[in-house]
């Protein structure tokens, strides 16, 4: 089938697709942090992931996350957004994180992380006397 | 020459009033580069999601980047050629907005429309959700025939 009729599967206005030969791009996922009683939570949006793919560390108070993404289509695209990219993003811990008890888990392309918080920095409840 | 106690208000006063205009013009973009902030209602703004347009021989694949949306809460149609992808995400009720240190994921509605071209198999659309990704397949057809129809997503 001729090409030229993709032009009308482009939205109206749209950025050119830049064709910079499948270069690879590294792109830090865009993320949620928020605060429990217990913990900070971190959710991070990896689209596309494969999930045996994230790599998740913890050193000297950096918390690194990576991961890839699979794309078999990458060859015949004809509109890119997205493209062949690969996730990295760093963040720096605090003290007061029980680092030892740090879980993750990958659920329809957003990773959870706890990062559990140590018993020094609990909110505690102080009795008036 | 006698020493003038400098009033800052005259100085001002002496400028032309083009100053004030180029403050307003100031402020002005201020806000709206702010209005783009996650920050003000995320319940109620609206954001595009990615997409990557593919062409195999015997189809179109569309694939669209909806990570931490339900699929419950996707809707795929397609009405006179035009494939429009819509949805909601919604942010967590049981997190209270001052719990939140940082907000850069989108929420709220969402929608991306896409003219299809007229060899495109309407009733043969299959759509799947992985990952965080919404994968459109188009089968390329002959003919087209114009009809709404509601594409299940997976």
């Amino acid at each position: 089938m001729a090409k030229g009729t993709l032009t009308s599967l482009v939205p109206y206005v749209t950025p050119a697709l830049v064709r910079q030969e499948i270069s690879e791009r590294i792109v830090p996922p865009v993320t949620d942090i928020y605060e429990t009683a217990d913990a900070f939570v971190v959710k991070l949006d990896l689209p596309g992931a494969n999930k045996d793919s994230i790599k998740l560390h913890i050193e000297s108070n950096t918390l690194v996350v990576q991961a890839e993404v699979k794309s078999e289509e990458e060859k015949f695209l004809v509109y890119s957004e997205i493209g062949k990219k690969r996730y990295y993003r760093e963040f720096n811990l605090g003290d007061g994180i029980d680092t030892e008890n740090v879980t993750a888990q990958f659920e329809d392309g957003v990773l959870t992380i706890t990062l559990p918080k140590t018993e020094k920095v609990k909110a505690r409840e102080i009795k008036i006397q | 020459m006698a020493l003038v106690r400098w009033n800052p208000s005259r100085e001002v006063a002496s400028f032309p009033s083009d100053i004030f205009n180029i403050q307003q013009e100031i402020n002005r973009m201020f806000d709206n580069f702010f209005r783009g902030w996650k920050e003000e209602d995320t319940s109620l703004s609206t954001w595009a999601p990615a997409v990557d347009i593919a062409e195999q021989n015997d189809a179109y694949i569309v694939k669209v980047e909806l990570p931490g949306v339900n699929k419950d809460d996707v809707k795929v149609t397609l009405e006179n050629n035009v494939l429009t992808i819509r949805g909601e995400k919604k942010l967590e009720k049981e997190i209270k907005k001052e719990d939140y240190h940082r907000i850069e994921r989108s929420y709220g509605s969402f929608n991306r429309s896409f003219t299809l071209p007229s060899t495109v198999k309407s009733d043969k659309i299959d759509a799947s959700y992985k990952d965080g990704v919404l994968t459109i397949t188009l089968p390329k057809a002959e003919e087209a025939k114009p009809k709404q129809i509601d594409v299940k997503v997976k």
